[in-house]
């Protein structure tokens, strides 16, 4: 086990890698650049040269890549441009605040889109089915941040119930705190529920063909007990997997959704950097973000033994 | 019936789409870029059936016009992405060896990125346009793509009816786009409709962030993007938009639902 | 920064301290004003590492020797008053007496002189360094102090512009702060600056409070821009960083702000209408306008420029960008401007029939003609908008180029656009004004309009003092201006703030930056 998990790890570093090297040139090549931005429409090309050596952006490009990788090696993601903190802090900063926000939402989404997809397969093609597959079509249809819009217009401003701006830490007030990330969460599972549902269900349907739940079903199992004991773990693994993809992606950019609620978020921290030219901010996050992608996927693959005996690790 | 309710739905809306995005080709109530300051911000009425935008610019006509630029922006994004991903599946699940390695490893890195990411960099680096667009969009669904095809070539690519077509002496290319190609189709012409989906709403969503296609040629991102600060004053402006492209997607999710039912007759009966 | 964790234990603790301090908290209710910038702030260290949002909060924190009044002239500020001698060289100042930093030590000459060797020290990396080096207004030969209660400049050449360089707020003011600002090593810690408000609470990314300093010593005359009276009467600010104005326009309405400022118009209208909130228009010095690159194949005539100029209707696109909060403006001096003269009024004028003649003289065959804008500016983005639409009934084909903010200025930078609609942030001095927009493109690229006779006229009104001298320079070459058509101004638009209606005392100024001094909230 402790091998697999090894090579698992060791087949990433390329990948990661690789990674890294498009990201430094991806931000480079980006027309524009920090000390630009910095100085605005007043820039003294004496200062702005000042300014790129003191930031090294003035050395050949391999050298500064060199750099960055060496540093990261040791740990030190560097530093931002644009306000001078230290770098991976300032991203695990943010990233609890997105962690908190997808994980919440895709498990709540799960809890409900599991049984829903299973509850319409059971049922396919009656009109409950019809009704939660169309339901939840319609909900992976709307653009994220036009439900966050709605939704923020009519809790936040109409009835008043939730606050519009701002975000308190956990650590600080756990209700208030609770208030803030409630509309955000609520968005993002409502679209979530859409694209879980849709797959759960088709896994349902695999599942519900199979001859052992007709052999189950002939035995005179009750049915209750035919669904959550045989369709019900093994339509969760193609789920599963999806979950796996979806964390994944969402981990690193929420971007949409911590823009209208204004959470200082991972998502946003990216889009914010990308904007300032802020090279070691965007570096840092794109990696994080990778890394994060990669280890979620690590996990997902772990974990199917444990819906799936059959299923071996190695 | 389900079968049959997800046709009928999804190809109304679907035709709904094309025929509006035809229609404007020809005509339109108004012109969707002619700019009236004397009429901005109306609600919609018997002259402005959606009301007029900050600009005094048909909502309507504006909506018909972006139906066309969506429709067109994502068939040339899918197309982009499905014959680049093609021709790089193809050949990493075919040649294998290091150039599949390669592949598969770059192909990976793309991955790890979001995808929303990955096309505003590549927006901001080859400019905020149509073309930029496509090109962004296409370039961040490629690697999905690839991964779909190379793993189809590589369950068949050992079937016998290609053993048999080597035997025969046809040439190794021949026989991938013989007999490869039109098994990979099914796969991937699922992944189109959830692609035609993804490129809507990443277009809107680009636009929120500040890249979109360019003014004053509509499309319902960035209709909707700069509808934002009106959402209280002008809610026409978002939500003529905002139903568009959801409705749209409801349409092309249903009718890929039943594409795949009919790929897959097991799905479609209980 | 790491959390720590925390144990239950603490948790009960820490909610019972925190009912206890909000019981407490209601008795002596702090006066808390809650305002809004779009970006968290740079660095606490004033005219260093800073953007416009770093600025407005350092002003309230640190003061100069001198600071501009409402009308953009410069007044005294911990400076009582001046003398100039030496054949304009020397500046004499002589300080406030009794003028307190946050630490309690009390300001002297030595507070000056040591604020101003460090400013002019390379490592501080002051912005406003390279105006008093080679390329800059004139270069600083020394500063001494002759008593505990006069310092004094000398400068190797005279110029107009060196104390509305002292003055500057995007240079921190060339604040005079006190030693414990840095540590022994030289590294910055906390400004120690003489201002109504000390700093207060940091929470990067967050937020950045202001903290009323009772010991603060206030000039008497009434506020004047960054001058005058300037006792801070609520207890405390509170810079919230939220970059969505749409979020930050939410938290005003449902009572999370007390003042927000750089209103779009759009929010603007809907402000209005509100019983709970007022609003605060007042003329601003930036500058919004159409560049054209004078040495691009097609537009290096100027008579397709000057025909872009003649088939719009500025006062129209004044009126629906800005929605009557602006006025329509072709001169580089902003109207606010003491040199905002009758000359300076005039422009161009619509002219349909002219424009054409003008298009087939050139020989205008209908070649596209790009313009970049950008969405981050959303008056610069509709201005581009409606000129391309204007300039396309008379049959100039524009096409718009969407580029972010960044990459724009990388073009802007270097001249590589055919045209692009720009915003320029203020200018406190019509030598800035025209410095901005003129120079040698050879040496600086940047620049739109490369005019030697006008250049030498700029020189000539950046050295000498005399203002009915100034005024005849600046009329000449605004006539110029206007003749070359290098591009297209359109207006100086409005700082828009919006308040709780029980905020009182606010006022803007010409200026885009807020003073939260003598405000209250009721």
């Amino acid at each position: 086990m402790l091998g697999y998990l090894a090579r698992r790890l060791a087949m990433t570093i390329p990948t990661l890698l690789l990674v890294a090297i498009a990201v430094f040139a991806l931000v480079r090549l980006i027309p524009g650049d920090p000390v630009q931005v910095m100085l605005g429409d007043s820039a003294d090309p004496v200062q702005a040269a000042q300014l790129r050596a003191q930031l090294g952006l003035d050395q050949p490009i391999p050298l500064q890549f060199m750099h960055w990788i060496a540093k990261l090696a040791a740990g030190d993601f560097g530093h931002s441009i644009t306000n001078n903190l230290a770098v991976l802090p300032l991203i695990l900063d943010r990233f609890q605040v997105s962690a908190v926000i997808v994980l919440v939402a895709v498990a709540a989404a799960a809890c409900i889109a599991v049984p829903a997809g299973l509850i319409a397969a059971w049922k396919q093609n009656s009109l409950l089915d019809l009704s939660v597959v169309g339901g939840a079509t319609l909900l992976l249809s709307i653009p994220s941040f036009w439900l966050g819009l709605l939704l923020l217009l009519l809790f936040g401003l109409k009835l008043k119930w939730l606050p519009v701006i701002g975000y308190v830490p956990f650590s600080e007030n756990f209700w208030q705190a609770a208030t803030f990330i409630l509309l955000p969460i609520v968005t993002l599972t409502m679209i979530e529920i859409g694209v879980l549902t849709r797959m759960a269900r088709a896994a349902s349907i695999e599942v519900l063909r199979l001859e052992y739940v007709t052999h189950a079903r002939a035995k005179g199992v009750p049915e209750w007990l035919v669904l959550g004991r045989h369709v019900l773990p093994n339509a969760f693994a193609p789920t599963w997997t999806l979950i796996g993809l979806v964390l994944g992606h969402l981990l690193g950019g929420i971007a949409v959704i911590e823009t209208v609620f204004t959470l200082p978020g991972l998502g946003r921290l990216l889009v914010d950097s990308i904007f300032a030219r802020d090279y070691p901010v965007v570096q840092g996050c794109l990696l994080f973000t990778a890394v994060i992608y990669v280890v979620v996927n690590l996990i997902v693959d772990l974990c199917y033994p444990l819906f799936d005996p059959r299923v071996t690790v190695a | 019936m389900r079968l049959r309710a997800n046709t009928a739905i999804g190809g109304a809306l679907v035709t709904l789409l094309l025929g509006t995005a035809i229609t404007a080709m020809f005509w339109t109530p108004f012109d969707p870029l002619r700019i009236n300051l004397r009429a901005r911000l109306q609600p919609p009425s018997s002259l402005y059936w959606l009301g007029t935008d900050e600009f005094g610019r048909d909502v309507l006509s504006r909506v018909m016009v972006g139906a066309g630029a969506s429709v067109v922006i994502s068939l040339l994004t899918v197309l982009l992405a499905v014959a680049a991903g093609m021709a790089i599946g193809c050949a990493a699940g075919y040649i294998r060896g290091w150039t599949d390695r390669i592949i598969m490893a770059v192909n990976d890195a793309l991955l790890a990125f979001p995808g929303i990411l990955l096309a505003l960099a590549v927006m901001i680096v080859v400019g905020a346009n149509k073309v930029g667009l496509i090109l962004a969009l296409g370039l961040a669904y490629i690697p999905s793509v690839v991964r779909v095809v190379r793993g189809t070539v590589l369950s068949i690519r050992e079937k016998e009816y290609i053993e048999a077509s080597r035997v025969i002496g046809n040439s190794e290319a021949y026989s991938m786009i013989r007999h490869v190609m039109p098994n990979a189709i099914a796969p991937v012409a699922v992944l189109t409709t959830s692609m035609f989906g993804w490129v809507l709403l990443a277009e809107s969503a680009l636009s929120f962030l500040g890249l979109g296609v360019p003014p004053p040629a509509p499309t319902w991102g960035n209709m909707l993007a700069a509808s934002r600060p009106f959402m209280e004053t002008a809610a026409w402006l978002s939500i003529a938009p905002g139903l568009c492209i959801a409705l749209t997607l409801l349409g092309v999710n249903l009718l890929g639902d039943s594409l795949r039912d009919r790929l897959d007759p097991r799905m479609a009966h209980g | 920064m790491t959390r720590a964790r925390q144990s239950p234990r603490a948790w009960t603790v820490g909610l019972a301290a925190f009912a206890l301090l909000t019981m407490l908290g209601e008795a002596g209710a702090e006066a808390l004003l809650r305002t809004r910038l779009n970006a968290d702030i740079r660095s606490t260290d004033p005219g260093t590492n800073r953007d416009a949002n770093t600025d407005g909060v350092i002003a309230h924190i640190v003061e100069g020797l001198v600071a501009f009044r409402d009308d953009t002239s410069v007044g005294p500020m911990l400076a009582e008053s001046w003398t100039i001698s030496n054949e304009g060289r020397t500046y004499t100042f002589r300080l406030r007496q009794g003028v307190k930093f946050h630490n309690g030590a009390t300001m002297t000459a030595d507070d000056v002189v040591w604020s101003l060797k460090r400013w002019l020290d390379p490592a501080t990396q002051w912005r406003c360094l390279s105006e008093f080096s080679a390329t800059g207004i004139a270069r600083i030969e020394k500063i001494e102090a002759p008593d505990v209660q006069t310092v004094a400049v000398t400068l190797d050449q005279p110029t107009a512009l060196f104390l509305p360089t002292l003055a500057r707020p995007d240079c921190g003011q060339t604040a005079i702060i006190h030693r414990d600002s840095v540590g022994p090593d030289g590294k910055w810690i906390t400004p120690v600056g003489t201002g109504p408000f000390k700093l207060g609470e940091w929470k990067r990314g967050q937020y950045v409070d202001v903290i009323r300093f009772d010991g603060y010593a206030s000039r008497s005359e009434p506020r004047s821009g960054y001058t005058g009276a300037k006792t801070a009467q609520v207890d405390r600010v509170r810079f919230n960083a939220i970059p969505d104005s749409s979020a930050a326009k939410a938290g005003l309405l449902s009572g999370s702000l007390d003042v927000i400022m750089s209103l779009s118009i759009p929010d603007l209208e809907e402000l209005k209408s509100r019983s709970d909130a007022q609003l605060s228009i007042t003329p601003a010095l930036a500058m919004t306008g159409i560049l054209f690159q004078t040495r691009d194949p097609l537009l290096k005539d100027v008579r397709i420029r000057r025909a872009i100029a003649l088939s719009i209707d500025t006062a129209q696109i004044v009126d629906a960008v800005m929605e009557g909060t602006a006025r329509p403006n072709n001169s580089a001096l902003p109207i606010g401007s003491p040199f905002y003269s009758e000359t300076q009024s005039h422009g161009y004028v619509q002219n349909i029939m002219e424009a054409k003649k003008l298009l087939a003289e050139a020989g205008y065959r209908g070649q596209p003609i790009k313009m970049i804008t950008n969405k981050r500016y959303s008056f610069v983005f509709d201005s581009g908008v409606l000129v391309q639409a204007m300039a396309q009934a008379v049959g100039i084909n524009i096409e718009l180029e969407v580029l972010d903010w960044a990459a724009q200025l990388d073009r802007y930078n270097r001249g590589d656009y055919q045209s692009m609609a720009f915003t320029y942030s203020a200018r406190l001095d019509p030598s800035l004004s025209f410095e901005m927009l003129t120079g040698p493109k050879a040496a600086q690229p940047r620049k739109v309009w490369d005019n030697p006779a006008a250049q030498e006229m700029l020189r000539q009104s950046m050295m000498i003092d005399d203002a009915a001298k100034r005024q005849a320079l600046f009329d000449e070459m605004h006539r110029r201006f206007i003749a070359d058509v290098p591009m297209i101004v359109l207006f100086n638009g409005a700082e828009l703030t919006a308040l709780r209606k029980n905020v009182k005392g606010y006022a803007g100024w010409l200026y885009p930056q807020p003073r939260f001094w003598g405000v209250t909230i009721e």
